[in-house]
């Protein structure tokens, strides 16, 4: 009997999932000076900034993103006097609620600074900055222990990047080492040290990583006047200026920028003093592997029209002579003969009598 | 549609097809995989060389060379040839699918161009294209034109239909050899555009059952010599020279179906002017639209495409 297809059975069918890793790097120049900032886009609500790899009016432009900034409730900053405080309240509570969770009494749990939400009460981070990467970058999750942030702690913004204060985040250790008691995902903690010191490290975290959901969290302390400072007040010192060039949005301190300058103002003044960020990206490649297999006596001839002239076979001359097919193409099938999934060979393959092949072909999801 | 780099290590593209992608979107456990194929649809086998100055090694050369294409998403784009598991190693003719114009005025085709000798099936959409006179004859009566809206209707009803008969097309082999029972076609695969026309029963009423339609409006229909006896029937002709076979050599099945064209066709001009144009064909100015009905062994895998011109009557007189 002739045919054209055969059966997959079981063992020619198999499910297998793998980890892909991208290196991300995001350069200081790209956030803030390669494109005069035509790649940042600010919103008339003014509750964030939205970051581009290119001038996001051209429609090569991808959304890289977003830097916002806000305070709890508790905070010290929060004031009906202080600017936006609504909004910077709201977008705390906002990403609070969404990354921390609630406690048993349903109030939004703070960020804190060692993650452990039932153990000291006194280490949230109430004044923060958030950086929302697109899952463009990130994909499914960012890779534990891969991330890196530099920033200049101590620069006035009219300088830009200067160096002043370089201060490099790593989520250290935290592929052995990380937090899973976020409703948003696994989350690690950003200290300022890429190793720990032997034994029980006393290094305090500054930030967190929330890994699946892409979301950095750092306390607005780095741009005070010690980062492992434990205290969760803003003490700053340095010079905080924001949009250059706009006197009524520039500050002496971190602290009066939260308090009276705009988020987007806050926003400026944290991108224009990145230096690099990095990270490597996870994706969860679901795959089904289906090994088509040719036995010696199978697929050894073919239905193209150029095989046959007339009815003869131009790759035998006498019947004795072994067929010989060239294989270019592998297509999946339903029940119905419904070509479901196609592969093509880069080059053709020959198909005797005299051999056998196993072609594997792996369908991602 | 790029070409597959060939430069080093043989890879291997793999995409779902717009069908597959469809089936896995319903979420309703179409999508199941279960089967394969081995295709060649780049491969030009007369560039098989058995008689190569330099020897064996030299045979495929040029073969094995053929760039190939990326994967198409168009599920009936690719596969068009496939590769045939027939376990003897011993057959130097396989058979193949040929449109039967010898048989008399009943499956003849329409020549369209007799300088460049092209030619196709005419499907009178309508009625009126039935009726029309065409050089003095109805044009339902004419060779070549099957009735669209009446396929099978006394009278008026044209004489046509589509034949296509399968076997070795070789003089090497009389006829009167039986063809091994393992290269009969027993089940034929019919794809045409949903949106012209239907398969319609050759001798009576009624269309042959819809497979599927696929995304891209072509439906298949599968006929086979068990269920669907009036358009599958065993070829018993033995006569080498009667002057009704195509087939040289031993014969097999034979499939034969007419066309019901679509009621769009049939009651308006709007996929007339999408799609096609307008000619004079005997005396009188019709709209029309080229297409092709495939037509697949399902055993073989053998494939041939019938020409095939809906025609509609836009007005007495040359355009």
């Amino acid at each position: 009997m002739a045919t054209t297809f055969k059966t997959l059975l079981n063992n020619d069918i198999a499910s297998t999932r793998t980890l892909l890793h991208e290196a991300v790097p995001i350069t200081g120049t790209i956030v803030s000076g390669t494109y005069s900032d035509s790649n940042i886009k600010n919103f008339s609500h003014g509750m964030f900034q939205s970051v581009y790899d290119y001038p996001y009016l051209s429609s090569s432009a991808n959304h890289i993103f977003d830097i916002t900034m806000g305070y709890s409730t508790n905070a010290g900053l929060s004031s009906s006097a202080a600017t936006q405080n609504s909004k910077k309240i709201n977008i705390y509570n906002q990403m609070a609620q969404v990354l921390m969770g609630h406690d048993a009494d349903g109030n939004i749990r703070e960020f804190d600074r060692d993650g452990d939400l039932l153990g000291t009460t006194t280490d949230s981070m109430r004044e923060c900055f958030f950086l929302n990467f697109s899952r463009l970058l990130v994909k499914d999750e960012i890779k534990k222990g891969s991330f890196q942030l530099t920033v200049a702690t101590a620069s006035a913004y009219s300088h830009g990047f200067d160096g002043a204060g370089e201060l490099t985040l790593y989520d250290t250790d935290a592929q052995n080492s990380y937090r899973s008691n976020s409703p948003a995902g696994e989350y690690g903690l950003l200290y300022t040290a890429s190793t720990f010191t032997s034994g029980d490290h006393t290094e305090q975290a500054v930030g967190q990583v929330f890994y699946q959901a892409g979301v950095i969290v750092l306390t607005s302390s780095i741009f005070g006047a010690n980062p492992d400072d434990s205290d969760s007040e803003v003490e700053v010192s340095n010079y905080w200026g924001s949009k250059e060039g706009d006197d009524n949005d520039t500050y002496s301190t971190i602290k009066k920028a939260m308090y009276s300058g705009s988020i987007s103002g806050s926003a400026d003044g944290l991108r224009n003093r990145l230096k690099n960020v990095q990270f490597n990206n996870t994706t969860e490649l679901n795959s089904t592997i289906y090994f088509c297999r040719a036995n010696h006596n199978e697929f050894n001839y073919s239905s193209n029209p150029t095989y046959v002239t007339g009815s003869k076979m131009r790759v035998k001359n006498v019947t004795s002579d072994s067929p010989v097919s060239y294989i270019t193409s592998v297509g999946l099938y339903s029940a119905d003969n419904e070509l479901l999934a196609v592969a093509k060979l880069s080059e053709p393959l020959k198909k005797t009598p005299e051999n056998e092949l196993t072609l594997r072909v792996r369908l991602d999801y | 549609m790029a070409f597959l780099d060939n430069s080093g290590d043989i890879i291997l593209d793999a995409v779902l097809t717009d069908t597959g992608r469809f089936r896995l979107a319903k979420g309703d456990g179409s999508f199941r995989i279960v089967k394969f194929a081995l295709g060649d649809d780049e491969v030009d086998y007369s560039k098989y060389d058995r008689d190569h100055a330099s020897g064996s090694a030299y045979f495929d050369l040029e073969v094995l060379q053929t760039p190939v294409f990326e994967a198409f998403t168009n599920n009936t784009s690719t596969m068009r040839s496939k590769l045939i598991s027939i376990p003897r190693t011993n057959l130097l003719y396989l058979p193949v699918l040929k449109v039967n114009k010898e048989a008399g005025g009943r499956v003849q085709m329409y020549t369209i161009d007799a300088t460049n000798n092209t030619e196709a099936f005419l499907v009178a959409v309508d009625e009126d294209t039935e009726l029309v006179q065409g050089g003095g004859t109805q044009m339902a009566k004419k060779a070549g034109v099957l009735s669209g809206e009446n396929p099978n209707a006394a009278g008026h009803a044209g004489i046509s239909k589509i034949r296509i008969d399968q076997g070795l097309d070789t003089s090497d082999i009389p006829p009167a050899f039986q063809l091994d029972s393992d290269l009969v076609e027993q089940q034929y695969i019919v794809e045409m555009d949903n949106r012209l026309g239907s398969i319609h029963n050759p001798e009576g009423p009624g269309l042959a059952a819809v497979s599927f339609i696929d995304d891209d409006n072509v439906a298949s229909y599968y006929l086979s010599a068990t269920t669907n006896p009036l358009y599958v029937s065993n070829n018993d002709n033995t006569k080498s020279d009667d002057g009704t076979q195509t087939i040289a050599g031993p014969r097999g099945t034979v499939l034969e179906f007419k066309i019901q064209s679509s009621l769009e066709l049939n009651t308006s001009t709007t996929l007339f002017t999408k799609l096609g144009a307008t000619s004079t064909i005997e005396g009188n100015c019709f709209y029309y639209i080229d297409s092709n009905i495939r037509v697949t062994g399902a055993t073989t895998g053998y494939r041939i495409d019938v020409p095939v011109r809906f025609i509609k009557l836009k007005a007495a007189g040359s355009c």
